[in-house]
C-alpha cells in the first residue's frame, strides 16, 4: 500500500489478497443466507412423503408419489396453467406500462421527480392490506367503483367474484400495485444512459421509433430483464392479493400455486402435497430466472465488449 | 367492615339478584362503582373457593392464545378475578382473527410449549386432536381432585358438549361413550334468521317459516325494496361458507355431509333431497342474493345487513346481534327469528360455531392450566361476561335463565331470545367429523360457486363433487 | 431532443394525468376513508360528502377502539414501530452485506462467481411457505422464535437478492477507469471501493435499498409464524380492525395511511438519488 506503485498497475497487493478478496466480499452474504438451506433441504424430504400432520398414522416415505399425483390430477394442471398466465399476463402489463410510465417521466424535471415518488404510493400499501380496500371499493352496494363503473354503463360488474371478470379484478389490482416497480428501475434505467447516441441520431434526424427500438431498448435492456425477473418471481408465487380477494375463487378460477399449497398446508395440514408443490414452483422459478439470468450476463459481456 | 355489602354481593353472585337491584343497593350504601367492581371480583372468588383449593398452583406462569374476539375481551376484563383467587400469572398473545388460526397451526405443529391453552373452533380439533397437539380434557373434568365441586360440567348445554367431544374414528359420533373431550366450549353461535324489521314491514311480509318461503320472501324483498337485496348468506370459497346457514338447512331435511358404513365414509352429497336443497338455495343466491356473493364471508353479510344493504341474513345469530349495536346504521332495527327450513320439521336445527378453549400437548403445567380453564368456563365467569360484557352467546343453562341477562337482551334485540330458545335444543354440528373435513368442505363451496355461476348445473355437480371427494377420501385411507 | 411539438407536449399531459390518477385514486379515496366513521363509508351509494373525523387516527394512536362490542385494546403503534425497526435493521444489514458483493460480482471474474450469485438469487424464490414449518421447527431448537434477531435474518431472504442484483447492474455500468486511476494515485482497494465506487453507484443502492424496505416491511407470513403478538408488523396490526363485531374500514383506511407514512418519508428523503439515475456521461467522459 505503498507509493511506490509501478504505473498502471493498482497498489501492490499479495497474489493471495487478491484472489481471495472477491470471495472474502460474497462470502459474507452467502453465509448469512445459506442457513435457509436447511430448512429448505428439510421441506423437499417433506414432500417424499405421505405426511398429513391429522393423520400421523399414515406417516411414510413414498418416494415421488405425490409428485406422481400430480400428472394425473386435473386439479394440478389448473393450478399451473392459472399460475402462468397470472405471471405473464401481470408482469408483461406492469412491463409495457411501467416502461411507458417511466418514458413519460424520462426528462428530469420537479414535476415529474415529484410524480415518480409519488407513483410508488401503491407498492407501499401493503398487497394483504390494499386488497381488503379494493375488494370494498368493488363491492356492489358501498363500492366507489362499482358505482363508476355503472354510471358508465356497467352495472351488474361482479369482479371479483364472477368467474368471467375475477382474473381481470386481480390483474389490476397487481398492476396497481406493482408497476410502479417496473416503473422506477427502468426510469433509473433510462436516465442512466448516456446522451451521445441519442444526440448522434438527433443530428442525422433518425426516426425516433427506429431510436426507441434500436438504441433505447437495446441500452435498456439489462434493466427491463433485472426488472421483469423479480417482478416475474414475485408473479409467480402471488399469494396476498388473490388469497385476500377471492380466495382461489370463485370456483377454481384463481386457484394459483401459493394459495392451493398454502390451503392445503394451513387448512388441510396436508404437509407432503403442500411441500410437492411448492417444489414444483421452485424449480418452475429456478428454470425461469436461470434463463434470465443467462440472457443478462449475455448482455452484459456484449455491452461491456463494446464499451 | 363491608358486612351488609357482602350479603349484598353474595345475594348477586349466588343469581338471587339482578344487577341493577345490587347496583341501587351498594349506591345506597354509599359504595362507588369501582369499589362496587372489586367487591363483585371478590364475592365472586369466595363464591368459587368454597371447598376448593385455588391456591394450589400460586406463583405459576401460564400463556394463552387468544383470537381478537369478544370472548377474549371479557375474559381479560375479568382476569384479574382470576389472577387474585389463584396466584397465578396469565398472559396472552392475540391475533387477529384473520390470521388466528394460522398461527395457531404454526405454533402447535412447530411443537412449541409457548402456550398452555388456546382459543379454537371445534371443527379445528378434528385436525388437533389426531395430531397429538391437544389434551383429553375429560381426564381433568372427572378428576374430583383437580376440579372445583361447584364447576358444574353437566351445566353446559348438551348439543355443545357432545359437538366438542369426539373419538378421533373418521365418521365417529360426536359426545360417543369412548369420546374425548377435545376442547371446552366457551361461547358459540348458532345460525338463524337476523333481519331488518322496518324493510319486512316496509313490503309487507312476515320472516320466512321454511325454504321456499325464504326464496320467495327474498325475491319478493329484492323487488320490492329497489336497492337493498333480500338475503344475505356466505359464498367465499372456504369451509366457512358451508357451515352456517347452508349446513343448517340442510340438515333440517336430514340430509347428511357423508354416510358411514363399517367405518368407510362416503359423500351423500349426491342424494336426491340434497340436489333438491341445493337447487332452492342456488336459486335464492342468483335471485336475491348479494351481487358478489363469492366474495362474501361472515364480516360482509354483516356489514350489509348493518348499513341496510340486505334485509335479512340466514347466518350466525351473533352477527345479527353486533349488527343491532354500534355506529350501524340499521342499530335498533333489526329482529331475530328462529328458521327450520323443512316444512316437516318440528324445530330448527342450526349447525353451531363453537368458541372454545383447549390446553395444549406440549404445555409444561397441566394442572395449573385446567385451573385457568375451569374459571373462564365457570359459571361466575359466564354471567360477568353474560351480563356486563358481549360474552353472547352463554354455553351455560344457568345463564340463560338468569333474569338480568335476559332482561339486557330482551330489551334491546327484539326476539332473540326466542329464536336461542326454540333452537338450542336441535343445535349442534352436523357435520361428520373426519379429517378430511377442510378439504372437502372448501371444495364443496368451490362446487356451489360453480353452480351459483351458472358454470356447472346442479344435479351434474354434486355427482361429480361426490364422485372427486370419494376419491380423496380412498386415497386418504377413509373411503 | 428539446424540440418536441405543442401537440405532443399536450398527449404527455394528458397521459400523464390519466397515470396518475389511476394510480392516486385508491389512495386518495383511502386517505377520504380514513376520516370518515364506518356508518359514512358505508353509504349507497358512494359519496364524497362527509364530515371529517380524526376518530380512526385517535382509535389508533391511543390504542382504544370503540366497536359495537365495546372498547378493545390495540397495540397499532407497537406494531408499527417493529416494522419499522425489522424492515430498518433489515435492509441496513442486507446494504453493510449485499453492497460489497455486489461489487464483487460486477468488477472480478472469478472461479464460482456467477454460482454463488446465482446462488444467492435463488433465496429469492423460495417460496415462504416452503421454509416455514421446518424454520419453525429449526427456530425453536436455536431459540430463535420470537426474537428481532431472528426475524432480521429471515427478512434478509427477501432483502439481500434484490440489493445484491440491482446493486450489481449499477457497479457494472461505472466504467472501471476511474477506479483504476484512483488505484494508481495510491488509494487502497477499500479506499478507492468506498471514495470512488460507492458514491457513483449510490443511486442504484439507494433505489435498491428503498425497494428492498418495501419489500420488507409488506411481507407478514414470516413474523405471524415466527413470533408472538408483541413483535408484529403493521400488516398484521391492521387486520385487527376485521373484528368479530365487524370491519372497521375506517381505521384500517387510516392504518394503511400511517402505515405509508415512514416508507413515503424515506422516498422522499432519497429522491435525489432515486430519480437522478446515473450521470454515466460524466464518467465515462
Amino acid at each position: 500500500m505503498t507509493s511506490s506503485a509501478m504505473p498502471g498497475r493498482p497498489a501492490k497487493q499479495s497474489r493471495f489478497a487478491r484472489k481471495a478478496l472477491p470471495y472474502l466480499l460474497s462470502l459474507p452474504a452467502l453465509l448469512m443466507c445459506i442457513g435457509i438451506l436447511i430448512p429448505f433441504f428439510t421441506a423437499v424430504y417433506y414432500s417424499l412423503l405421505r405426511y398429513r400432520l391429522n393423520l400421523p398414522a399414515m406417516k411414510g416415505f413414498i418416494w415421488f408419489q405425490n409428485y406422481i399425483n400430480f400428472f394425473s390430477d386435473p386439479k394440478f394442471w389448473n393450478t399451473l396453467k392459472i399460475s402462468l398466465v397470472y405471471a405473464g399476463l401481470t408482469v408483461v402489463l406492469e412491463l409495457l406500462l411501467g416502461l411507458a410510465i417511466a418514458m413519460l417521466l424520462q426528462k428530469r424535471t420537479r414535476l415529474n421527480n415529484f410524480i415518480s415518488i409519488l407513483l410508488l404510493l401503491p407498492l407501499m400499501t401493503a398487497p394483504a392490506l390494499a386488497a381488503l380496500m379494493w375488494k370494498l371499493m368493488t363491492n356492489p352496494n358501498f363500492g366507489i367503483l362499482s358505482y363508476l363503473v355503472s354510471i358508465l354503463g356497467f352495472p351488474d360488474m361482479k369482479w371479483g367474484s364472477d368467474p368471467a371478470t375475477a382474473l381481470f379484478t386481480v390483474t389490476l389490482v397487481d398492476v396497481w400495485v406493482y408497476t410502479p416497480f417496473m416503473m422506477i428501475l427502468l426510469l433509473a434505467g433510462l436516465r442512466s444512459l448516456p446522451p451521445a447516441p441519442f444526440e448522434a441520431a438527433a443530428l442525422d434526424g433518425v426516426p425516433r421509433s427506429f431510436v426507441f427500438f434500436r438504441i433505447t431498448l437495446p441500452m435498456l435492456m439489462p434493466y427491463i430483464l433485472t426488472a421483469t425477473l423479480f417482478r416475474l418471481l414475485d408473479s409467480i408465487q402471488q399469494f396476498d392479493i388473490i388469497y385476500a380477494m377471492t380466495q382461489g375463487g370463485p370456483g377454481d378460477k384463481l386457484l394459483v400455486f401459493q394459495v392451493q399449497a398454502y390451503l392445503d398446508f394451513f387448512q388441510a395440514t396436508n404437509v407432503g402435497r403442500s411441500a410437492a408443490l411448492m417444489i414444483i414452483l421452485w424449480a418452475i422459478t429456478y428454470a425461469l430466472s436461470n434463463v434470465f439470468i443467462k440472457q443478462w450476463l449475455k448482455l452484459r459481456e456484449k455491452a461491456h465488449g463494446v464499451g | 367492615m363491608y358486612d351488609k355489602e357482602k350479603g349484598l354481593f353474595e345475594a348477586f353472585v349466588a343469581g338471587k339478584m339482578s344487577r341493577r337491584e345490587l347496583l341501587q343497593a351498594t349506591g345506597k350504601l354509599g359504595l362507588s362503582a369501582s369499589a362496587a367492581g372489586l367487591l363483585v371480583t371478590q364475592a365472586q372468588t369466595r363464591a368459587m373457593a368454597a371447598d376448593f383449593d385455588w391456591m394450589k398452583h400460586k406463583g405459576t406462569k401460564l400463556k394463552l392464545l387468544l383470537n381478537k374476539h369478544p370472548y377474549a375481551d371479557a375474559m381479560i376484563a375479568n382476569i384479574e378475578t382470576f389472577k387474585t383467587m389463584t396466584g397465578i400469572d396469565v398472559s396472552w398473545d392475540i391475533f387477529p382473527e384473520d390470521v388466528y388460526f394460522d398461527k395457531v397451526t404454526a405454533a402447535l405443529s412447530s411443537g412449541s410449549g409457548e402456550y398452555d391453552a388456546f382459543m379454537t373452533g371445534a371443527y379445528m380439533t378434528w385436525t388437533y386432536g389426531p395430531a397429538g397437539w391437544i389434551d383429553d380434557i375429560n381426564e381433568y373434568i372427572k378428576d374430583p381432585a383437580k376440579t372445583n365441586p361447584g364447576y358444574n360440567w353437566e351445566d353446559l348445554l348438551p348439543g355443545l358438549r357432545a359437538s366438542t367431544s369426539w373419538n378421533g374414528v373418521p365418521g365417529g359420533e360426536l359426545g360417543s361413550a369412548d369420546a374425548k373431550q377435545w376442547c371446552i366450549p366457551w361461547g358459540y353461535e348458532l345460525n338463524n334468521i337476523s333481519y331488518n324489521k322496518k324493510m319486512f314491514d316496509k313490503v309487507g311480509v312476515q320472516p320466512p317459516k321454511n325454504i321456499d318461503e325464504m326464496v320467495a320472501t327474498s325475491a319478493k324483498l329484492t323487488k320490492d325494496l329497489g336497492g337493498p337485496y333480500g338475503i344475505g348468506v356466505r359464498g367465499s370459497r372456504s369451509w366457512a361458507s358451508i357451515h352456517p346457514g347452508f349446513l343448517s338447512g340442510y340438515a333440517n331435511f336430514g340430509e347428511k355431509d357423508f354416510n358411514v358404513t363399517d367405518g368407510k365414509l362416503k359423500a351423500a352429497m349426491n342424494s336426491a333431497g340434497s340436489k333438491d336443497f341445493h337447487k332452492k338455495w342456488v336459486q335464492m343466491i342468483q335471485e336475491s342474493g348479494p351481487k358478489d356473493w363469492a366474495n362474501y364471508t361472515w364480516y360482509q353479510v354483516g356489514t350489509d345487513l348493518g348499513a341496510g344493504a340486505s334485509a335479512m341474513i340466514f347466518d350466525a345469530d351473533i352477527l345479527g346481534y353486533f349488527m343491532n349495536g354500534g355506529d350501524n346504521k340499521e342499530a335498533g332495527n333489526l329482529g331475530y327469528a328462529p328458521f327450520a327450513a323443512n316444512p316437516a320439521a318440528s324445530a330448527p336445527t342450526p349447525n353451531v360455531w363453537i368458541w372454545s378453549l383447549a390446553m395444549a400437548s406440549a404445555g409444561k403445567q397441566k394442572d395449573a392450566t385446567w385451573y385457568f380453564l375451569q374459571w373462564a368456563t365457570s359459571v361466575e365467569h359466564a354471567l360477568f361476561g353474560a351480563r356486563k360484557m358481549d360474552f353472547v352467546n352463554p354455553v351455560r343453562a344457568s345463564v340463560w335463565k338468569d333474569e338480568e341477562f335476559r332482561g339486557r337482551i330482551d330489551k334491546s334485540y327484539a326476539g332473540y331470545l326466542n329464536q336461542h330458545d326454540v333452537s338450542a335444543p336441535g343445535a349442534k354440528i352436523y357435520f361428520t367429523a373426519q379429517p378430511l373435513f377442510f378439504d372437502l368442505t372448501t371444495l364443496w363451496s368451490e362446487n356451489l360457486q360453480k353452480m351459483v355461476a351458472k358454470e356447472i348445473p346442479v344435479d351434474e355437480g354434486l355427482d361429480k363433487m361426490a364422485a372427486e371427494m370419494d376419491a380423496k377420501l380412498a386415497e386418504a385411507g377413509l373411503g | 431532443m428539446d424540440h418536441t411539438s405543442t401537440l405532443e407536449k399536450v398527449i404527455r399531459g394528458i397521459l400523464l394525468a390519466l397515470v396518475v390518477i389511476f394510480f392516486m385514486f385508491p389512495i386518495f379515496w383511502i386517505f377520504l376513508m380514513s376520516f370518515q366513521t364506518n356508518e359514512s363509508i358505508l353509504r349507497i351509494p358512494p359519496s364524497l360528502a362527509f364530515t371529517p373525523t380524526l376518530e380512526n387516527y385517535i382509535a389508533l394512536v391511543t390504542g382504544q377502539m370503540k366497536t359495537a362490542a365495546g372498547s378493545l385494546q390495540l397495540n397499532f403503534m407497537q406494531n408499527l414501530w417493529n416494522s419499522v425497526l425489522l424492515s430498518s435493521a433489515s435492509v441496513i444489514i442486507s446494504l453493510i452485506l449485499g453492497v460489497p458483493a455486489a461489487y464483487a460480482f460486477a468488477r472480478f471474474k472469478f472461479r464460482l462467481g456467477e454460482d454463488i450469485a446465482f446462488t444467492l438469487l435463488s433465496f429469492r424464490f423460495a417460496p415462504p411457505l416452503l421454509v416455514l414449518l421446518p424454520l419453525s421447527l429449526y427456530f425453536k431448537t436455536l431459540g430463535l422464535t420470537n426474537t428481532y434477531i431472528g426475524l432480521i435474518w429471515v427478512y434478509q431472504l427477501i432483502c439481500l437478492p434484490l440489493i445484491l442484483w440491482i446493486v450489481r447492474g449499477y457497479f457494472e455500468d461505472l466504467s472501471p477507469d476511474i477506479e483504476h486511476a484512483h488505484r494508481i494515485a495510491g488509494y487502497s482497494w477499500f479506499q478507492t471501493f468506498r471514495k470512488i465506487a460507492v458514491p457513483l453507484a449510490l443511486p442504484g443502492i439507494a433505489a435498491a435499498g428503498l425497494l428492498a424496505f418495501i419489500f420488507a416491511w409488506n411481507n407478514f407470513v414470516f413474523a405471524l409464524v415466527l413470533a408472538s403478538a408483541d413483535k408484529q408488523p403493521v400488516t398484521v396490526g391492521a387486520l385487527a380492525f376485521v373484528t368479530a363485531s365487524g370491519i372497521q374500514y375506517g381505521q384500517i383506511a387510516a392504518a394503511i395511511i400511517f402505515s405509508i407514512i415512514p416508507t413515503f418519508v424515506l422516498a422522499m428523503f432519497a429522491q435525489r438519488y432515486l430519480v437522478e439515475g446515473l450521470s454515466l456521461g460524466a464518467v465515462k467522459g
